[in-house]
């Protein structure tokens, strides 16, 4: 088989079983799961066989459609990059679909959400392999879809339905920016094939259109949950959480930040310091939101905005190999981090709130000590993979200035802090609720992926056990921060800073929040500063407040002036053409329909006599 | 020889549904099950056809029709004929008719309207004028089967419409008709000015390509077939009959007119006056952008104001409208491919969604979409179709919708001075969204409403039911066709509409350095 046959295979087969599921194993829960697993196993199966078949080169593209001058088509680019996200979202997709067995066993809508998930698995794979940015598009509207499909699974709750809805049309609102900055595109460089445009910005780099560049730019801003379109993801935790960890952490809201680095040479300076600065703030706002939360999914939702925050920072500081590491250290402890949280909600009977969990360490030990493990990585503890890639970012923050190296090493800080006083409350101490009481260990389907993740959770930022095949553009990137002047000192600086981030964090949270603690200690000693945490700098309610008091009574207003002043005054009213037309009709008939079909068949025939000459 | 026997075959797409109209009008003693076989085949046979023609269709022959046929009316003094034939435009419009029509009839057939063969009779009229419209190329008889069909259009919003109806069918009457006699007043002129003596298109066409008229008297017939022909498409300010005219009528007709009827206007200026009269297409430019604006932003937000589920369905529906204009006023082939597009894959979501809207009343009894919520946990299917219906109509890839606005908005910024446009256009893909999908959280999603609740518990509550499902799927088939290939369509019309409108060479051609296109194809860039 060639590497082109092995990514279409990959492609195609989530989205036969989702055809599968959808047709005929509704009604079939258990059936449709084992599908759907076997398709994520045979994605990775293929991409598996498609990165040994790479050396021979993936050339594939269809026409898809042609009118005039412009031409769609859709075909692969297989290069370094895409072999890696299409390795790690494989991988990682596969071992929560095994966790999803579990987890869904007992729900009654299994055979949609199953089927979702390959809806899910497929639109991903098409964004990875895109050859062009229309192509992204479509498939980007895809996992749009999966998304909204996915978030509002529980359907029959308010909250999973509006969340659903929100996620689809916040991200629209970015998707905006995206399509018009893409048809510019077209017009601008004659195609919009990634390579090509790459060859035409090297020859002539007076092309490169900030433009262009930030209208693309609005597409990440609505996937990966940026300022000011981040409202959407801590309400998409309404969704199952296998869903939250491999959409909304590791694999759909990175596909922003891929999606960047799959079109880095359009970026000029300007932009790029952009992303910077506003991967720095959030990373250090959503940072600060973790600290307002009870919720153990939104916890989490905010640490992946903030980390999310960071790779856009390592992308706007001209590191695209950074932050495509940070993604992929990142997709690892963060899906561990939601799967760990989602046996711990199974195993606490659906309890989200951390101050009603406590002692969960004896109750489930291999789901604590795995989750233990994706804390120390997220919070970039020497050693762990979490450390490798923010390490990078810090280092190529730290040689170009020092406003955003500060903000970042505070990022790190509030992280080690918020995950702290997660840790503190829900493992240790004494259970405080009914449900932590008999929280009881998960079984092996959701056991298995903890344990193979907390591995790569471990070990995945040593990048000598990486395939060969995969990764060069993190090497590339990482060799050019090493020929910088003053990275040595550097290093040794970022590395001392971020162990002491690390550390402080974990201790100051022990410190303050305490061992098992059942209330905030923060809201009770602080109100003040955490209801200011707790409201997340108000962007829901303005945006609340804008849908419901402005966009609402607009459309109220012009629904009245339609009816009114177009229909009654200029329509009706006015001496136009259509005007005497209908008065003049009104005036020969009274409203019998029977009249008008008369009126129509004297003038069809007043017609044909003149026509025939007979008059 | 074959060609012949096609050309009878065309012709038999018109009359076979007209017959089987005939026989289940004056059979009114026939029993149910023949009433439905005779139906069936009147529904049935013009998809079949049109599906059998699309594999004939020979593509070469632009600029000309495939499957001509020419009989004389009594009319030829003046130069009208009956003269039949299909080129790469009117073909998906045609196929369009024929999936809809089966579509509607399916439904019509099962449904418990009263007097149900005179109902069934009406619609395979309709069908059948509307086969004619787009087999028509001659321009007086594309006009009258247009009008043929609008007839039991009214007829039936009179009978079986829903409350309100008698406002609403006056309404939409004195609209449409008004509408149709500018258009017709814009053809006759046209006929008149050309001084060609034929209504023939392909002589109008020839002749005036040699020949065309000056700017002020194309210009002046331009107004009346954009002002007539809008009137029919709801180009804002002039849709009001629109909504109020759907949400009363009963669903087999709002699926036709809305589904295809309503294309005439457009394919009209599609196909006649901006091919024929490119200088009035030129004049009218800014106006027909800022009505079409008109159409997808006030619409847009007008229908985000609706509670009322076929009302909103009837702005969205004038609100798409707007993209397709948008795509004419480009004047050049790849908007014009776009809105051809737009109009097929529209046809067939607004259809799906006004037989869906009906499906939902059964069950809720009621089209306040405030006063539903839940409906998914009872009707799953219902819920999953109608969310696609609505994913397709709000433009999600992999469904035609998508092709028609990308390309629409491609086409508005392929050149400088309609660059602009794009912007406050592609604001309706928010909009639409929004619509959208609070139609489907109010219908489907959440907990029901006081009093909705315990009509939800009742058994009457049931999951959609074959005679649903089937011309539901029917049209969803129909509409991820043209989103997974649409090449379909487009190849053919590609090549017709290169024939029709200018290919402008904004193109640019920029040199390029080659890079190594294998794994490390980024290696190049960071270095």
């Amino acid at each position: 088989m060639t590497a082109t046959q092995s990514l279409l295979f990959a492609l195609l087969t989530p989205l036969a079983s989702a055809a599968l599921i959808a047709f005929f194993l509704r009604r079939r829960g258990a059936l449709a799961s084992y599908v759907s697993v076997a398709a994520a196993a045979a994605i990775f199966v293929f991409t598996v066989l498609a990165i040994r078949g790479m050396g021979e080169g993936v050339v594939a593209s269809w026409d898809w459609l042609t009118f005039g001058n412009f031409n769609v088509s859709m075909g692969f680019l297989f290069d370094g990059t895409s072999a890696t996200m299409l390795t790690m979202v494989a991988f990682v997709g596969f071992l929560i679909h095994v966790f999803s067995l579990g987890y869904m066993a007992d729900d009654k809508a299994r055979a949609r959400f199953f089927g979702g998930l390959s809806i899910f698995m497929f639109s991903m794979l098409g964004i990875i392999l895109a050859d062009n940015l229309i192509m992204i598009f479509i498939f980007w509207e895809l996992v749009g879809f999966s998304s909204y499909m996915l978030i509002g699974h529980y359907l029959d709750t308010e909250e999973a339905a509006a969340a659903a809805k929100k996620a689809f049309i916040v991200n629209r609102i970015g998707d905006l920016g995206f399509l018009v900055g893409i048809v510019y595109a077209y017009w601008h460089f004659g195609t919009t094939n990634l390579s090509e445009m790459q060859g035409i910005v090297a020859a002539n780099s007076e092309l490169i259109s900030a433009t262009i560049a930030a209208l693309l730019a609005c597409g990440f801003i609505g996937k990966s949950a940026q300022f000011p379109l981040h409202v959407w993801l801590p309400d998409a935790m309404a969704g199952p959480t296998p869903v939250s960890a491999l959409i909304h952490a590791a694999t759909m809201v990175a596909a922003g930040v891929y999606f960047l680095i799959r079109i880095t040479f359009l970026f000029p300076e300007s932009i790029l310091c952009g992303i910077a600065i506003l991967g720095t703030s959030v990373a250090v706002y959503a940072g600060f939101c973790a600290y307002g939360q009870n919720d153990i999914k939104k916890i989490l939702a905010y640490s992946t905005l903030s980390q999310l925050g960071y790779m856009a920072a390592a992308f706007g500081l001209g590191y695209p190999g950074i932050a495509l590491f940070h993604l992929i250290t990142h997709a690892f402890f963060k899906a561990l981090l939601f799967l760990g949280a989602g046996s711990i909600i199974h195993g606490c009977h659906h309890e989200q709130d951390i101050f009603k969990m406590g002692g969960i360490f004896k109750k489930m030990p291999v789901t604590s000590i795995t989750f233990l493990l994706g804390v120390l990585a997220l919070c970039g503890v020497y050693g762990f993979s979490g450390y490798f890639s923010k390490d990078a970012i810090l280092i190529a923050a730290g040689l170009q200035g020092n406003v955003l190296f500060t903000l970042l090493t505070i990022g790190a800080l509030l992280t080690a802090g918020y995950m702290g006083r997660l840790v503190w409350i829900v493992f240790f101490g004494k259970p405080k609720s009914e449900a932590a009481e008999h929280a009881h260990e998960s079984g092996i389907a959701m056991l298995l992926p903890l344990i193979i993740l907390a591995v790569l959770s471990v070990a995945g930022g040593y990048l000598s056990l990486w395939p060969e095949q995969l990764g060069q553009i993190i090497r590339d990137s990482k060799d050019d921060l090493h020929h910088l002047a003053g990275y040595d000192a550097m290093h040794f600086r970022v590395a001392i800073l971020g162990s002491f981030a690390a550390i402080v964090g974990l201790l100051c949270s022990l410190l303050f929040y305490g061992w098992g603690a059942s209330e905030d200690r923060l809201e009770k000693k602080a109100g003040p500063v955490y209801g200011f945490l707790k409201a997340r700098l108000w962007f829901d309610e303005i945006y609340g407040y804008y849908v419901a008091k402005i966009q609402q009574r607009l459309a109220n207003l012009l629904s009245v002036l339609d009816i009114f002043l177009i229909k009654g005054v200029l329509v009706r009213g006015s001496a136009g053409v259509v005007g005497i037309f209908s008065m003049a009709s009104k005036s020969l008939h009274v409203g019998n329909i029977h009249g008008y079909v008369y009126w129509f068949l004297i003038g069809m025939i007043f017609f044909w006599v003149v026509a025939t000459g007979l008059f | 020889m074959e060609h012949d026997t096609n050309s009878l075959i065309l012709l038999a797409a018109i009359l076979v549904p007209l017959l089987s109209g005939v026989i289940a009008l004056l059979g009114g003693r026939l029993n149910t099950s023949a009433l439905r076989s005779i139906s069936a085949l009147g529904f049935g046979i013009p998809l079949i056809i049109g599906i059998y023609l699309f594999c004939h269709f020979d593509a070469s022959l632009v600029g000309e029709y495939n499957f001509e046929l020419r009989a004389p009316t009594g009319l030829e003094s003046i130069g009208i004929y009956l003269h039949l034939g299909l080129n790469a435009i009117s073909l998906p419009l045609f196929l369009l008719a024929g999936v809809v029509g089966l579509a509607a009839g399916l439904y019509a057939m099962n449904s418990k309207a009263e007097r149900l063969n005179l109902y069934l009779a009406l619609l395979l009229f309709m069908l059948g004028g509307l086969m004619g419209t787009f087999a028509s190329v001659d321009v007086f008889f594309f006009y009258f089967f247009h009008e043929f069909a609008l007839i039991p259009t009214f007829i039936m919003i009179g009978m079986w419409g829903g409350a309100g109806r008698r406002g609403a069918a006056i309404e939409m009457t004195i609209y449409l008709t008004v509408g149709a006699l500018l258009s017709l007043l814009g053809l006759i002129a046209l006929y008149v000015q050309s001084g060609v003596d034929s209504f023939s298109l392909l002589e109008l066409r020839n002749y005036l390509h040699e020949k065309p008229l000056g700017e002020t008297v194309q210009s002046n017939i331009f107004a009346l077939l954009l002002f007539g022909f809008g009137i029919l498409v709801s180009l804002f300010p002039f849709h009001s009959w629109a909504p109020k005219g759907y949400a009363v009528a009963p669903s087999g007709a709002a699926m036709l007119h809305a589904g295809v009827l309503k294309k005439f206007g457009l394919y009209g200026l599609l196909q006649i006056a901006y091919p024929l009269l490119p200088a009035g297409g030129e004049h009218w430019f800014s106006l027909i952008v800022w009505l079409a604006l008109g159409n997808i932003l006030f619409i847009g937000l007008v229908t985000i104001a609706q509670k009322d589920l076929k009302m909103m369905l009837g702005y969205s529906s004038v609100m798409h409208m707007g993209y397709a204009f948008l795509g004419l006023a480009t004047f050049s082939v790849v908007g014009v491919g776009g809105a051809l597009l737009m109009m097929v894959a529209h046809g067939l979501s607004v259809a799906l969604l006004f037989m869906l809207a009906t499906c939902i009343y059964h069950r809720s009894q009621t089209f306040d979409m405030s006063a539903m919520g839940g409906l998914a946990t009872k009707a799953p299917v219902l819920a999953a179709f109608f969310v696609a219906g609505t994913m397709a109509s709000i433009g999600l890839p992999g469904f035609g919708n998508f092709w028609g606005e990308f390309t629409i908005f491609a086409a508005l910024a392929e050149t400088q001075h309609t660059r602009w446009i794009v912007a406050p256009a592609a604001i309706g893909i928010i909009i639409s969204a929004i619509y959208g999908l609070r139609a489907v959280a109010n219908i489907f999603f959440g907990q029901p409403k006081e009093g909705f609740a315990a009509h939800l518990e009742s058994d009457s509550v049931v999951d959609m039911k074959l005679s649903e499902k089937l011309p539901a799927l029917v049209l969803i088939v129909a509409l991820v066709i043209t989103g997974l290939f649409p090449r379909l369509l487009s190849d053919n019309a590609n090549s017709e509409l290169t024939n029709l409108y200018p290919v402008q060479d904004t193109l640019p051609h920029h040199e390029a350095i080659a890079l190594p296109s294998t794994t490390d194809g980024h290696k190049e860039l960071t270095h």
